[in-house]
């Protein structure tokens, strides 16, 4: 039991230091830094217009104010943000596997695929992240929606994360599998800065299931709003089982990868 | 004490086969054609404690495959493979505590951190703590000679300087083998030197068993003891580096520069290789001629300067497939 | 004969993986749509109500022009590729050849963008018809203009693309000022229409970058009359001129400062 806390310990040790170290690689240059930090930061306050322009024809749209339609954008953001910036290459996971280089991965006695995504970071992201606190102050501070805010964007980020990884783990079996992950992370970016009451039908039920955009991003702001406990039970059971089935998949890709180790080779 | 054991190991690929033109690339996304090409073909060999093997064999033999069936990052389709008793397949974790790796071509350092600082971040992969940690770092940098740049980041050292660290990267946790995948490949002649004194230094200082892929044959002449040449998948030679200059090498090139013009023939157990008049370049079979009765030959007073050198391996090697063929 | 076929064989077989590509590359053109679409479903209370001037039809329609100049573009990947021939000193190989860098990299793109610019035209105006049913009021005339400031609208998007670039002869990073510019395009003439924004803001938006990159031929194609052409191909002429004066000024001094400081 020990050992296994131990286990444990040292692998966050490693990671985090993993992700401190290329932290600092991309802050090497400052003002190179600042920039994406902040131009992104503008650049999603741009967005803003766009609901400024659209609720002066309606007040309410798809059942949010314009208010909580500003929190699911900062929310939105921050959930990006969060993702990008611990395990950017969960995003790039296929090109890492398609190059062989998770080999250096392997050798290591760490988890191959902790170490794999926490291994580069996106600056830019951290900008969303900010943007998306920033969001959060405007729509109204108050200590257990903070909270709440913190937790559904750790929760929304790993789930954005675990689809990335499962999608981008599909290249352990077909080639072109990372267009299918970019398709799955645009569906996933675009349906989570659109109030959920505009959708109907199918595209409803997809959002609440296969694209979880419902779960990650609508959900959240509903508990915000008005806290219900079921709900938010739905979005932690849900991460979990993202995360759990995202091991999963790559772990079994990776015995695939180590026992056939299909050579694209023209001959 | 045997520490790697391999025992009929094969590993086959499949690799997709595109006909020419377009029907070729159409057919290609419905149904893909694939060719098994047998990278490992049921080799067998053993590693004893502390010795520095030599894996050697043209690009695309098998050597890679084999290192990286050693390491666990494949699986092989048949035969075992015994590392340290473990087997790389299903203890990929416990192995990975005792075994370090180099890939000449593939980096495992950050490029914008010192190698100080590297080498403590590997040294919390490994689990070590921090002072035994910084203590095996300075042993390390002092054996390897990196005071120098030990504070530079890696992005500003030269290539010899970064593989020295990938070195000191690897050997961070104490293995117990190293693999070291061509270490040398892309460096200058008199750096290529430097490693390899550094690694049978190293070899020596802690008993560290060291298996060597390489297909530069300086590496292995300077380094090793033994040799295991591999050559489309098979073992075509595993002996001594002793029996295999023994046997390939029972001739050695004499060059000399004369005062006079000397008039020479091939004779037996004499070829001439290159005569210039004064220059002279001769190879000597000493299983039929001693080399002293060949420079008799050449009458020693008349010698200003001499140099008698072994044939370079490169040919042996070459030899040793042609026999095969 | 056998090697001429060969050639074609293979041109076909690299565009067929290119325009496997763009095809792929719409699906996510397709996933913008299909939300705005909805949106504007949820807006509009019965389809012939007017918002500020417009059908939920021509609304529809606007975002499905306004949006393929905005796909076909790819102006990240484009402002990317110049930041990076200006850092690397690639640029520097150009001056002294006899054509000038910005028409160079300005044909270059245009050649690029073609094929995706047809592919996603084609596909487009499916999609409009799949959730619409409908064109709106078209004519042959009409039409040719609407591809003739099109095509000017993505010739003046490519040179401001080019003037971004070339920033980062100053600047260490130069792709912030795109992510701002393009979002600046986005907002204020991409998802609607400039009628949308208050007086004074519509009045500087007629003046601006947006009414000849984006509004003028999606206007026009939902609601097509002289004057507006007229208008919209005299503003595209002074921003072709003004873009390419730009471009070229920047140029000129950043080329001057390679030259001083030695690259």
């Amino acid at each position: 039991m020990l050992t296994a806390v131990n286990g444990v310990k040292n692998q966050m040790r490693v990671t985090r230091l993993s992700i401190r170290y290329a932290v600092m690689r991309e802050m090497l240059n400052k003002f190179t830094f600042l920039s994406n930090v902040l131009f992104m930061i503008l650049n999603n306050a741009c967005m803003i217009v766009q609901w400024v322009v659209l609720y002066s024809i309606n007040d309410d749209i798809g059942g949010y104010t314009f208010k909580q339609m500003l929190l699911l954008w900062g929310l939105s953001a921050s959930i990006y943000g969060f993702a990008h910036f611990l395990f950017e290459k969960a995003f790039h996971l296929s090109d890492t596997i398609n190059t062989g280089k998770l080999d250096a991965f392997l050798v290591q006695p760490k988890n191959v695929l902790l170490q794999t995504i926490s291994s580069d970071t996106k600056i830019s992201s951290l900008g969303d992240l900010l943007f998306g606190f920033i969001m959060y102050f405007i729509h109204g501070f108050t200590i257990e929606s903070f909270l709440l805010f913190i937790f559904f964007t750790a929760s929304g980020g790993l789930i954005l994360t675990a689809i990335s990884i499962i999608l981008n783990s599909l290249s352990f079996w077909l080639n072109k599998s990372d267009m299918i992950a970019e398709v799955g992370n645009s569906l996933m970016i675009n349906f989570s800065t659109y109030p959920d009451g505009i959708f109907k039908g199918i595209t409803r039920i997809l959002l609440f299931t296969l694209i979880p955009v419902g779960i990650a991003n609508y959900i959240p702001i509903h508990v915000m709003t008005d806290f219900n406990i079921y709900l938010f039970f739905i979005n932690i059971g849900v991460t979990l089982l993202f995360m759990l089935f995202a091991f999963l998949i790559f772990y079994q890709g990776l015995k695939k990868y180590s026992s056939s180790n299909l050579m694209s080779a023209r001959i | 004490m045997t520490i790697i054991e391999v025992k009929n190991l094969s590993k086959k690929f499949r690799v997709k086969v595109k006909e020419n033109g377009l029907k070729g690339s159409l057919k290609s996304i419905f149904k893909p054609k694939y060719k098994v090409v047998e990278a490992v073909k049921n080799i067998s060999f053993e590693v004893e404690k502390g010795e520095i093997i030599a894996f050697i064999g043209p690009n695309g033999a098998g050597k890679s495959t084999t290192i990286k069936m050693m390491t666990s990052i494949l699986y092989p389709d048949q035969g075992s493979v015994r590392v340290l008793g473990f087997d790389p397949v299903k203890d990929r974790k416990k192995l990975s505590y005792e075994i370090g790796t180099v890939f000449g071509q593939k980096e495992q350092l950050w490029t914008h951190l010192t190698p100080y600082d590297n080498f403590k971040f590997f040294g919390a992969i490994y689990d070590i703590p921090e002072a035994a940690c910084e203590k095996r770092i300075d042993e390390l940098a002092m054996l390897f000679e990196l005071d120098d740049f030990i504070n530079t980041p890696v992005r500003n050292l030269s290539l010899g300087q970064r593989i020295r660290c990938e070195i000191v990267a690897s050997l961070i946790h104490e293995p117990k083998v190293l693999f070291l995948d061509e270490p040398t490949i892309g460096l200058d002649p008199v750096v290529k030197e430097n490693i390899r004194v550094l690694i049978k230094r190293m070899n020596k200082e802690f008993k560290t068993t060291i298996f060597l892929t390489s297909h530069d044959v300086g590496d292995i002449e300077k380094l090793c003891k033994r040799v295991i040449i591999i050559n489309d998948g098979q073992i075509v030679l595993d002996d001594s580096m002793e029996n295999l200059k023994y046997h390939y090498l029972n001739k050695k090139i004499v060059e000399a520069k004369m005062k006079e013009k000397v008039n020479l023939d091939d004779e037996d157990g004499i070829t001439i290789l290159k005569d210039k008049g004064y220059n002279l370049k001769i190879e000597v079979d000493t299983t039929k001629r001693s080399v002293a009765d060949a420079i008799k030959l050449l009458n020693p007073d008349n010698i200003i300067d001499i140099n008698i050198s072994n044939v370079p391996l490169e040919d042996i090697i070459r030899n040793i497939y042609q026999k095969k063929d | 004969m056998k090697k001429y076929w060969f050639i074609i064989n293979m041109q076909i077989m690299s565009n067929l993986q290119y325009i496997f590509n763009i095809i792929f590359g719409f699906i996510g053109y397709f996933i913008m749509l299909f939300i705005l679409f909805n949106l504007w479903q949820y807006l509009y209370s019965d389809p012939s109500e007017l918002i500020n001037g417009y059908s939920l039809l021509q609304m529809t329609w606007y975002v499905v022009i306004t949006e393929i100049l905005w796909s076909t573009l790819s102006g990240s990947k484009f402002c990317k590729k110049i930041c990076n021939d200006v850092k690397s000193g690639n640029i520097t190989y150009n001056i002294n050849k006899p054509y000038s860098y910005i028409g160079y990299s300005l044909s270059t793109h245009l050649g690029d963008i073609s094929v995706r610019l047809l592919v996603y035209t084609i596909l487009g105006m499916l999609t409009g018809l799949l959730f619409l049913g409908s064109f709106p009021s078209l004519s042959l005339v009409s039409v040719l203009i609407v591809i003739l400031t099109s095509i000017m609208a993505l010739v003046i998007q490519t040179l401001f693309m080019i003037a971004i670039g070339l920033l980062s002869f100053f600047i260490e990073d130069a792709n912030p000022f795109y992510w701002v510019y393009s979002k600046v395009i986005l907002v204020l003439g991409t998802i609607f229409p400039i009628e949308y924004f208050p007086g004074i803001l519509q009045t500087i938006l007629r003046f601006s970058p947006v009414y000849v990159v984006s509004y003028g031929p999606a206007k026009l194609f939902v609601d097509f009359s002289w004057d507006a052409a007229f208008s919209i191909i005299l503003a595209q002429i002074i921003y072709f001129v003004i873009a390419y004066l730009l471009c070229f000024a920047i140029y000129r001094k950043g080329v001057k400062r390679i030259n001083v400081n030695g690259g």
